[in-house]
């Protein structure tokens, strides 16, 4: 029988500490919450302010539902050892998003594994610590 | 009678070498004893019009040396407090047309929702907020002016130097980062920025919903301190709030980074669901 993976979403609770987005507020997604989804990427965008992520989804029914997830701008994801070629449209990729709180099929990007197993993250926007003068 | 006569040629000399020193001032000298080097007092064209802070004349007019040249990029200074980067609480009185704003959002986000984020719908953060985005701000001092540009939407803000008064209330074009004009006071830059717009001008994003509008007047006290850019902020808004709000911040020096294009482009949130979504309150 064959296994169904596809379609599963994992809700898990854990306290995040993250700088907001400057853009938009962040206080639409629960940052208490974590989501992971499992698909194939519809679109990676390489561009600021955000680089986002389209995946479509399995769900139980035989469809697909369309996640949106957002990210930080390149310059920093650069820092966490993105390319812009790191994804692209077909990719089979695991992301796990904080959620936005109404149930939406969106939200903020936490962690992505690739199909080879790499795990990404992003690295924030600067915290502001004073560095050089 | 011969003394009397060398006194009056000596007097017709050196009259006559005043007149010399004072035609001799170079290529298109008409005459006229040159205008006094002054720092004070608008630049303006042979027409009354302000000169640019670009022009030639007006760079090249004499002023004394700034007290300290913050060129550079910077960062708002979150090290000991995320939440660093909004100006308040503490938040002043406000007023009944502000207060409901304010009570609005404090009940959008005891339900989840976000109340009127209309910077995540790309209208622009304004001032003073623009100064505390989660990005880079990059700033160009020269005599003359301070030339700002925003990390954030590559928005600009141009301070002023060159000792001209702020526009003629009937005619200046109101904006989101206001007419900022600057002088120097000691160590401190001192800018007092007017001429905002009516609507769709917050002091907080996602947090507090408190209006701004075309009574904002915000005074900024700059100055450099062991390395930081630290900002002074005294606010008043007789509309929307009574009496001085006031806020200091910190910035850090960015060496690691330049600004970027950033553009709210018009097909950005199609793509950033949760600015679209049921959370949002409009």
């Amino acid at each position: 029988m064959r296994k169904s993976v596809s379609g599963l979403v994992w809700v898990l609770v854990f306290l995040v500490i993250a700088p907001a987005f400057a853009h938009h507020s962040p206080a639409a997604f629960d940052r208490t919450k974590r989501v992971t989804i499992e698909g194939t990427v519809k679109e990676f965008r390489w561009q600021n302010p955000h680089t986002w992520i389209e995946v479509n989804v399995p769900d139980e029914k035989g469809g697909t539902v369309l996640w949106g997830v957002e990210l930080t701008s390149p310059t920093y994801l650069i820092r966490a050892g993105w390319k812009s070629n790191t994804i692209k449209a077909g990719d089979k990729v695991t992301v796990v998003v904080n959620p936005v709180r109404t149930g939406e099929p969106a939200g903020i990007f936490v962690s992505l594994t690739l199909a080879d197993g790499r795990v990404l993250t992003e690295r924030p926007a600067r915290l502001g610590t004073p560095e050089s003068k | 009678m011969m003394s009397s006569r060398i006194g009056r040629l000596t007097v017709a000399a050196t009259t006559a070498l005043s007149l010399v020193a004072s035609t001799a001032c170079g290529p298109g000298a008409t005459g006229e004893a040159p205008a006094p080097a002054t720092d004070s007092g608008p630049a303006l064209t042979e027409d009354g019009v302000q000169l640019s802070a670009l022009a030639p004349d007006n760079l090249a007019r004499p002023r004394p040396a700034a007290p300290f040249d913050l060129t550079g990029n910077w960062f708002i200074d979150v090290s000991e407090n995320p939440e660093a980067w909004r100006f308040g609480p503490p938040y002043p009185t406000l007023t009944p047309a502000a207060q409901v704003h304010f009570d609005a959002s404090q009940k959008a986000l005891a339900d989840g929702l976000v109340y009127r984020d209309d910077i995540g719908q790309c209208w622009p953060a304004g001032l003073p907020l623009i100064m505390t985005r989660y990005w880079p701000f990059a700033m160009v001092q020269i005599p003359t002016a301070v030339y700002m540009i925003s990390g954030f939407m590559n928005s600009v803000r141009i301070i002023y130097l060159d000792g001209r008064s702020h526009t003629d209330p009937d005619i200046v074009v109101r904006t989101f980062n206001g007419e900022s004009i600057g002088h120097w006071e000691g160590d401190t830059m001192v800018v007092d920025t007017t001429a905002f717009r009516p609507d769709h001008h917050w002091m907080d994003q996602g947090g507090a919903s408190i209006p701004a509008g075309t009574q904002l007047h915000i005074v900024e006290r700059i100055r450099m301190v062991d390395g930081q850019l630290e900002i002074a902020y005294t606010m008043t808004d007789p509309e929307y709030w009574e009496g001085e709000w006031k806020s200091t911040k910190r910035f850090n020096r960015v060496i690691d980074e330049d600004i970027q294009e950033v553009s709210c482009l018009p097909d950005l949130n199609e793509h950033l669901q949760s600015t679209t979504s049921a959370a949002q309150v409009r």
